[in-house]
């Protein structure tokens, strides 16, 4: 054996940065294993189709991501309770009005404790021009989870999620994701329409 | 340092960085509470007991009376030991502040560090001696672009309940009904 080897197997220096590093890359799997995503948080590349989900709407009604198959959807996970979201809020509505007729549907998921008719006045009072649902637990899980509001989603006509927001972003950000998800899956609306 | 143990520490560092950087890349709010000086209150009247908490640097969370209905207050909630009153909390004002991306709307927030008092009133029949009290402070955080769900903070101090000063003895000598 050289004298350098026998000189890095015994010297503490060596063995402490040894420790260090094996502890350091533990500590990064470990987080690593219990923060993975389904959903990753930039999902412009290796896009991933959106779970389905069967949520209460604001009436009682069952309503599934699926029904909006065909439509570019901004799912946008919010609460009373998060001044960001109300800020966007009237944002939100206005781009649904323009970009409806183009095939937009913002679907709202209400993540309060609130009850239904307290979420429904808020969203009255936003003058909410689009269905909102009481969001879950289960439903945020699988969506890679929800650590704050708002999130949102901008889902393709295909189904496949084009990008994930975390918080707030300007409205002219918001509306870019927009264009891009009704860009995306545009083949599949052309099938569905015979074009 | 050889060329070996070189090699060796800037491994370490850079792993140190990119672990740092997976880890820290977004903080999360925290509010946390300073340690409190165990306060003295006599039996049978109020003490004041002062609690600082502090709001982690680059966010906010809701003062106790926030500026609009859907806000959710910071609220202290106390489990007191048998036979002492929990009296008024109060809390300090809120800091007008509004989001870069709503400059019009103000907000009612604490943010840094805060100051709430707990009046306290031992019962006169309580034993002198150290008393806990817990319970929990619920808050709701956000930063400049998002909001956190609300949180409960557990809350823990302690009071030394003493003995009020002795009545003074009336001194006979100087009583009217001795000099007559």
């Amino acid at each position: 054996m050289s004298e350098e080897g026998v000189f890095v197997k015994r010297d503490p220096v060596v063995i402490i940065v040894v420790v260090m590093v094996i502890t350091l890359m533990l500590v990064f799997g470990i987080r690593k294993s219990r923060h993975s995503s389904p959903i990753p948080q930039a999902t412009t590349t290796g896009m991933k189709v959106a779970p389905d989900f069967a949520l209460q709407s604001l009436d009682g009604k069952t309503v599934h991501l699926s029904d909006f198959r065909g439509k570019a959807i901004l799912l946008n996970f919010w609460a009373t309770w998060c001044e960001p979201c109300k800020v966007e809020m009237p944002w939100i509505v206005d781009l649904q009005k323009k970009y409806a007729p183009e095939g937009l549907q913002v679907l709202g998921v209400a993540m309060d404790d609130a009850g239904p008719q307290e979420i429904a006045k808020f969203a009255q009072q936003m003058g909410v021009n689009y269905p909102v649902v009481i969001g879950k637990d289960e439903v945020a899980d699988s969506y890679g989870g929800l650590p704050f509001l708002p999130t949102t989603f901008y889902i393709g006509r295909d189904g496949k999620i084009v990008d994930k927001v975390l918080g707030i972003k300007g409205r002219g950000e918001i509306e870019d994701d927009i264009k891009k998800a009704l860009a995306q899956g545009q083949n599949v609306q052309a099938q569905k329409t015979g074009l | 340092m050889n060329k070996s143990k070189t090699v060796l520490v800037l491994i370490a560092l850079l792993s140190a960085q990119a672990v740092a950087q997976e880890s820290f890349g977004r903080k999360s709010p925290s509010v946390t509470m300073s340690p409190v000086p165990i306060e003295s209150v006599t039996r049978g009247k109020s003490g004041t007991v002062a609690l600082r908490f502090r709001v982690a640097s680059g966010f906010h969370i809701n003062s106790n009376t926030p500026k609009e209905e859907y806000l959710i207050p910071t609220d202290l909630k106390l489990d007191p030991p048998t036979d002492i009153i929990v009296g008024k909390v109060t809390y300090p004002p809120g800091i007008d502040a509004s989001l870069s991306f709503a400059p019009d709307e103000k907000l009612s927030v604490y943010t840094g560090p805060f100051d709430l008092s707990v009046t306290v009133r031992p019962l006169a029949s309580v034993l002198p001696g150290k008393y806990s009290f817990r319970g929990e402070l619920k808050y709701q955080a956000c930063d400049n672009a998002a909001c956190y769900p609300p949180k409960k903070l557990p809350v823990e101090f302690e009071v030394k309940v003493v003995k009020g000063a002795a009545a003074p003895k009336k001194n006979p000598a100087q009583s009217p009904n001795v000099h007559r």
